[in-house]
């Protein structure tokens, strides 16, 4: 099936009633965390994933997209009106945004925050559609020795684009790592760091994990901090509309922000939260008028444009070759997973009303979010005013139903406690948890990857090195590690001579 | 140095020599039909060594420049501990959870949640007892609702199991 009869065929499924409600209740639920503070999209996927164990693969894929799509869209909004941001990746929006909410040109922020969404998510869509297929087709001559190459790669370069401590970022790869080697073995089916607990058998699952990690330690971490006296701005509907200007002044900077976003968006980690710092360092080195700091709307047109862009970029390795680069994209997978569909380069010809659907109702759900964001705005926003002390149980109510519902286990529950409190531990320290999750993940391929590479061999090691795929990317994820240590140690020693 | 992140630190590094101990207890096999204590055992070393540069890097003195090398400029929720932060509600929570889960066999699920609920809105600031439980008893009828009689999520009934037969 070649690109345009697979987006037919996709639009063909997205446009069934029940895959366009999934969409919507996507879109909305997106847009509802998105400006609540505290919980992420991350979170809300990890919570409903047990849910979606009764749909179709297919609609939960599309309410999952509409989830991430929305909740980029949705966190711009308390940003700019509020100047607290939804989540992660609307922080840098509030620098601008609000400004510019305090000079009177809220709904001009939010016009153009909506439809630079609307834009890059259009152009990041078209992207993935185009690429996301011929990496598939490429990665089908991917062997073992590629794969594991690829996951220790994106592993490596997920430590150090996640802005931490590298040391830390290492630590919590191998503690991901070390989980995921928890059950029976299943070459030999040898129980390994099961304690004799036939629960244990399985191994440690995914959901509670995940849940535990983003839903439980969230909210741990949200009760804590003081309740803030918040202020709404209220923004009437003939006020959305930006001047000739801010049309002028955002046009570009949303164009380059969809390419920044799309690009990173395919490099592993926080992908939407770098991408709009990316694009707002560039829009501040290119920036003439002097204004920003102080309501410079390019400020909030290409971070904007940015993390929808990612969102995108971030299903193409997912999609073509079955590995998530971001706990995001890991929770996605899970939907998959629970459904005992592997994701990988035979998806787009095994499974493609699933491939191209979900693809087709990106474009959708984008539409959708443009359509009902814009006017509803100020519904939204008003969200934020909903107390805790109703939404926080609710939420963890939901965890609580959640994670029993998948294995009808009480083990899932406490292993979420147990992992919540990780997770708040782990915050408070200071370490970053994508990489966990995403080892835990990543960890049981990467073995059977290792295995396999290793008898194909005749356990030669130089296998890794000597395919020109792997080999390649293994030098490129050495670069990514070495270099900034080496820049670190050559720097000092240049300025010193200097 | 801070305390709590050389005791984590700490306790990684111990977690990660029993890991490791344990490894080395299963079958190997060779290089060329890699056994299932193989990949542990490397991942174990990979545990140690890392826990033990986290904890050597707690404990030596550093230079004064902060996390390291950051690429976020963005202020991080986890940074500073900002004025008023209520840590005693995180063990309240905790412990809610952990009751919660011990129960809710014994108890059933709409007793259990009703009640977690109930203390849940209090811990969130809500501090008058009548409506607390009103919103607690709507909140969990709905979700039995929703859960156990349209979802079939096969959530213990407890006591209700004896008295339904």
């Amino acid at each position: 099936m070649d690109l345009f009869s697979g987006l037919i065929h996709g639009f063909s499924v997205a446009l069934t009633p029940m895959n366009l409600l999934f969409g919507f209740l996507g879109a909305v639920i997106g847009t509802i965390i998105g400006i609540l503070p505290g919980l992420g999209p991350l979170g809300t996927m990890a919570l409903l994933l047990s849910l979606t164990y009764g749909f179709d693969p297919t609609a939960g894929m599309i309410l999952f997209a509409g989830i991430y799509f929305g909740a980029m869209y949705g966190g711009s909004t308390t940003s700019i009106l509020l100047n607290i941001p939804g989540e992660a990746a609307s922080v840098v929006t509030c620098i601008e945004g609000y400004q510019m909410a305090r000079r009177g040109r809220a709904g001009a922020a939010l016009a153009v925050a909506a439809i630079g969404s609307f834009v890059a998510g259009t152009i990041s869509l078209i992207g993935l559609s185009f690429l996301a297929p011929t990496l598939a087709n490429a990665a089908l001559k991917f062997g073992p020795p590629e794969y594991l190459a690829v996951a220790l790669v994106g592993l490596m370069i997920m430590s150090r684009l996640t802005g931490g401590n590298l040391l830390k970022s290492l630590m919590m790869i191998a503690l991901g790592l070390a989980l995921g080697t928890v059950g029976m073995e299943t070459v030999a089916g040898y129980m390994r760091y099961t304690f004799k607990q036939p629960l244990l058998a399985q191994g440690i699952d995914f959901l509670p994990v995940a849940m535990g990690l983003f839903g439980i330690s969230e909210v741990l971490v949200t009760a804590e901090e003081p309740a803030g006296n918040m202020q709404l701005q209220k923004v009437r509907f003939r006020e959305l509309w930006p001047t000739l200007v801010e049309w002028k002044r955002s046009f570009w900077p949303i164009i380059r922000g969809s390419f920044i976003g799309f690009f990173v968006g395919l490099v592993p980690g926080p992908s939407p939260v770098i991408a709009t710092m990316v694009s707002y360092s560039v829009e501040n080195k290119l920036d003439k008028s002097g204004e920003f700091g102080k309501g410079a709307i390019e400020g909030v047109a290409g971070p904007e444009a940015a993390n929808n862009a990612a969102v995108g970029g971030a299903y193409v390795p997912l999609m073509a070759l079955g590995i998530p680069f971001t706990p995001a994209m890991a929770v996605v997978m899970a939907v998959l997973l629970i459904h005992g569909i592997t994701p990988g380069p035979l998806l787009m010809s095994e499974n493609p009303d699933l491939f191209w659907g979900v693809i087709a109702s990106m474009y959708i759900g984008n539409f959708m979010l443009l359509v009902f964001n814009l006017p509803l705005v100020g519904v939204f926003a008003s969200i934020i005013r909903a107390p805790l002390y109703l939404l926080m149980p609710i939420v963890l109510l939901l965890c609580l139903v959640g994670v029993y519902s998948v294995n009808n286990s009480i083990l899932d529950i406490w292993l979420m406690t147990g992992f919540g409190l990780l997770g708040y531990l782990l915050r408070r320290l200071r370490y970053d948890l994508a990489p966990l999750v995403l080892a835990l993940i990543l960890g049981p391929m990467m073995e059977r990857s290792f295995r396999e590479a290793m008898m194909i061999s005749r356990g030669d090691l130089s296998v890794f090195v000597s395919r020109p795929i792997s080999g390649t990317i293994l030098l490129v994820g050495a670069i990514v590690l070495v270099a900034p240590l080496l820049i670190a140690w050559i720097k000092p020693l240049i300025s010193r001579k200097a | 140095m801070k305390l709590g992140s050389v005791v984590f630190a700490g306790l990684i590094l111990a977690v990660g020599l029993v890991y490791e101990i344990m490894a080395l207890n299963m079958p190997r096999g060779r290089l060329s039909y890699p056994g299932p204590g193989l990949f542990p055992m490397i991942i174990g070393l990979f545990l140690i060594a890392t826990a033990l540069g986290c904890l050597l890097q707690e404990i030596l003195p550093r230079k004064k420049t902060g996390e390291g090398p950051s690429a976020s400029p963005l202020p991080s929720q986890d940074s500073a501990a900002p004025e008023g932060r209520n840590v005693i509600k995180t063990f309240q929570l905790m412990a809610l959870m952990i009751g919660y889960t011990l129960v809710l066999k014994t108890l059933g699920f709409l007793i259990s949640i009703c009640a977690f609920l109930v203390v849940a809105i209090r811990i969130f600031g809500y501090r008058r007892w009548v409506p607390a439980l009103a919103m607690a008893a709507v909140i969990a009828g709905i979700s039995y609702v929703s859960f156990v009689l349209w979802l079939k999520v096969p959530l213990p009934l407890g006591i209700f199991e004896e008295i339904l037969g």
